[in-house]
């Protein structure tokens, strides 16, 4: 007899669905033969809800809306959302398919793991544009990745570092990273901002503490407070979601730099300036090429000039946030001076030649070999910056003055 | 005047569907006002969410694989989890054993690379055969569904063993080995080293290996609609389980000692044995549900499992363990995640936590409507006449 219940409960649902099914949402416009900002529909596969209030798809949700509004879109009738979906392929590829069927013209997929499904999606949906945050997969037509130079805008983060050091006298700085060598992106952001620090400060010392998770709130605490009370470190840096670190720094009463979002809020006795991201300039510059192919998606790698976006200070993709009242005197005229060499593309980062910042703020460029902590010559003397292919993909050394521990 | 409660004596199947169908119609009403609240039309929503979105839908036979892709392995799962609970042994570890066996079929799948050559060797005989892509691919599949089996299996009856052997509490032992199964697996998708061949070896951070194709189970072509050969194996071990619970002399002696397990061992019945077969057998379903899915998606994943193991739980109790209701709640579970994407696409301040709620409303409502089969309420005046 208990089989009966659920052929009840079938009953139900199928009623109710008969009830309702006359107002069922109007056919969609169809094929787009050529679309202009106002047809345009994008789809984005998130990993976490669409309606965080902070974090990394927080990050990437108000990028996409930001950058929907710079081109005058309106994400609440053209912006589709497969959201909380986690690194699996099939539930990818199920999200494309969900997001095909709405007609969209690009999709995001923002996280790392969706790499092999977006690759797929895109050769089975030739006629829709895909775009992968953090890949490195692309094709020469519907395909592309991006992301963005964050190591500069750490190497700026690092100077504000490097001249509190100086300021406070304490050469220890700490650095919660979520994790050092395993990933290019955490290698590179550790040694941006070592060499910022180093720039201002030559004796300073960096020293690492690896989270092994790209989120741990506690964890995050409890490693700048070790950073802070074993290793006397008088400002912390980090790489990760929260922003323990700072509220960890100011409960000591030292000093921090933060990521991803400008966390003076979070720290106003201890921040001095942030590491972030502006992702409406990435997904701006990508929608309205998006717009410029016109209804053919083969040509968006064309119009975006590559299949690797990797726009940094100069693009405004990166930055360092307003500084605050806590940075030491002549922080912003050092900044500015490093900002506008990297913005020129006079200079970059990882290369041969040396910054150093002086008591004033002013800038003077040498020839120095880059050295990683074992001893290794990366770059010669003069020599030119590593290739991008090895910041965003095999970087697994640290520079010389960083210390994991 | 008071309330009584008052057991009923019978039930009319008209007025238990009346009961069910108002539990499920008050959790949509519910969860409706909770839409309108948050400026949605609930009949937009539901609409939506019910045809899975694939009214006016150019691919709907996508949408319609999809679904399927999520009813396998929950209607498996929550079929195997009931031969354990209606023993009355609380098998939480539905997500563990599933994850076990998406490893061991996993381990198969690419270490097994086609051509497969079985070679004999030795001074006065020489023997090899090598077997054709079709029949490499059956020994294929039927090797990472014998694995993933046994693997879960295995990780399943070690509990049992435990519970019989030492009376231990199995409800706790399955909850923590989901998670040594989890970190394991989350250790397997971590560590890039040279033995771990779960990982790509090209990619310069941790990404699983995809499998070959020879490691997919084979689709039937109907038009566009490709229908994966796991629905119609599901539907005949659903057939098969239903047979073995209600025909077989082992079905029965699981339902008593489910009553009793006194009873059970009064009546000459093992029921030490009875507990460690049907644990094991529960667990090798789940195992085999997992090779249903690594098959079919040809790469693992740290999420692989979807949460069967623990949805699976809720739609075993929804059905009240009856084998062939698993699959209708399974179908409706099924139908309302999946729907609920579909219909949150549309809707940028509904997020999937909605489906979550309204699976949980339902349960609770049904749950509450069985009180009412079960009970009735009867009005008592201060005269003692009802």
């Amino acid at each position: 007899m208990k089989k009966f219940l659920a052929l009840v409960m079938a009953l139900a649902m199928t009623l109710s669905l008969a009830a309702c099914g006359g107002s069922d949402a109007p056919a969609s416009s169809g094929s787009g033969e050529s679309v202009v900002a106002a047809d345009l529909k994008v789809g984005a596969i998130y990993i976490n809800s669409k309606n965080d209030t902070a974090g990394y798809t927080f990050a990437h949700h108000s990028g996409i809306v930001g950058g929907m509004e710079d081109l005058g879109l309106d994400p609440a009738t053209q912006l589709f959302i497969v959201d909380e979906v986690p690194e699996d392929e099939q539930q990818v590829l199920a999200a494309v398919d969900t997001l095909v069927a709405q007609d969209v013209d690009i999709i995001f997929g923002i996280s790392f793991g969706y790499i092999d499904a977006m690759e797929k999606a895109a050769a089975a949906y030739p006629e829709v544009i895909f775009s992968h945050g953090t890949g490195y997969k692309s094709n020469e037509t519907n395909f592309n990745n991006y992301f963005g130079r964050a190591y500069q805008a750490r190497y700026l983060a690092g100077i504000a570092a490097g001249l509190k050091s100086l300021e406070i006298g304490n050469n220890n700085v700490g650095y919660v990273a979520a994790y050092t060598t395993a990933y290019a992106e955490t290698a590179s952001g550790i040694n941006g901002f070592a060499l910022g620090v180093q720039a201002a400060n030559p004796n300073a010392k960096v020293y690492v503490k690896n989270l092994g998770a790209w989120a741990d709130e506690v964890n995050e605490k409890a490693y700048a407070e070790e950073l802070i009370n074993t290793f006397g470190c008088g400002v912390i840096s980090q790489h990760c979601d929260s922003a323990q670190p700072q509220i960890a720094a100011q409960n000591a009463g030292v000093f921090g730099c933060g990521y991803n979002s400008d966390m003076t809020a979070d720290a106003p006795q201890a921040h001095l300036t942030a590491a972030i991201w502006n992702w409406n300039v990435y997904y701006a510059t990508a929608m309205q090429a998006a717009i410029d192919c016109e209804g053919d998606a083969s040509q968006f790698v064309t119009k975006m000039g590559g299949p690797a976006y990797y726009g940094g200070l100069k693009e405004g993709f990166v930055d360092a946030s307003p500084l605050t009242a806590n940075c030491a005197a002549n922080t912003d005229k050092a900044i500015e001076a490093a900002k506008k060499l990297m913005v020129d593309g006079e200079w970059d980062v990882f290369s041969g030649v040396k910054l150093t910042v002086a008591a004033d703020g002013t800038i003077t460029q040498a020839d120095a070999d880059l050295v990683d902590n074992a001893g290794n010559v990366i770059v010669a003397a003069g020599g030119p910056s590593v290739e991008d292919g090895v910041i965003t993909g095999t970087m697994n050394y640290l520079v010389a003055g960083v210390e994991e521990v | 005047m008071g309330i009584h409660i008052v057991k009923r004596d019978a039930c009319p199947l008209w007025k238990k569907a009346l009961f069910y169908l108002a539990a499920v119609a008050a959790a949509l009403v519910v969860c409706g006002i909770l839409l309108l609240a948050m400026g949605v039309n609930p009949l937009t929503y539901y609409s939506r969410m019910f045809t899975m979105g694939m009214v006016g839908n150019k691919i709907a036979y996508k949408t319609f694989e999809n679904y399927l892709n999520v009813f396998v392995p929950l209607a498996l799962t929550s079929v195997a989890l009931s031969l354990a609970f209606k023993m009355r042994f609380w098998n939480i570890g539905g997500e563990g054993q599933f994850i076990v066996g998406a490893i061991a079929a996993s381990t198969v799948a690419l270490k097994l690379k086609p051509p497969i050559v079985v070679a004999l060797n030795n001074s006065e005989f020489s023997f090899s055969v090598s077997f054709g892509p079709i029949l490499s691919e059956l020994i294929t599949l039927v090797l990472m569904c014998l694995a993933a089996m046994l693997a879960a299996g295995l990780y399943g009856a070690l509990v049992a063993a435990l519970k019989v052997k030492f009376g231990t509490n199995e409800t706790l032992l399955t909850l923590m080995l989901n998670y040594v199964a989890l970190y394991t697996l989350t250790f397997l998708g971590d560590k890039k080293a040279d033995w771990n061949f779960f990982l790509q070896e090209e990619s310069a951070r941790p990404v699983f290996q995809s499998f070959s194709d020879t490691a997919a189970f084979p689709r039937i072509m109907l038009g566009k609609f490709g229908l994966n050969i796991c629905v119609i194996l599901t539907l005949i071990i659903g057939v098969l389980v239903f047979v073995y619970l209600r025909y077989t002399k082992r079905g029965y002696e699981i339902n008593v000692v489910g009553d009793s397990a006194g009873t059970a061992h009064y009546a000459g019945m093992k029921v030490n044995r009875i507990v460690l077969r049907t644990v094991f057998l529960s667990a090798c379903l789940i195992g085999l549900a997992a090779a249903f899915k690594m098959g079919t998606t040809g790469v693992l994943s740290t999420t692989i499992t979807g949460d069967v193991g623990w949805t699976g739980i809720i739609v075993a109790w929804l059905a009240q363990l009856n084998t062939a209701a698993i699959f209708v709640v399974s179908a409706l579970i099924s139908m309302l995640h999946y729907g609920s994407v579909q219909a949150n696409t549309m809707f940028s301040n509904v997020d999937s936590s909605f489906a979550n709620m309204l699976q949980g409303v339902i349960l609770f409502l049904v749950l509450t409507a069985d009180f009412f089969i079960r009970f009735r309420i009867v009005r008592t005046k201060k005269g003692g006449n009802q």
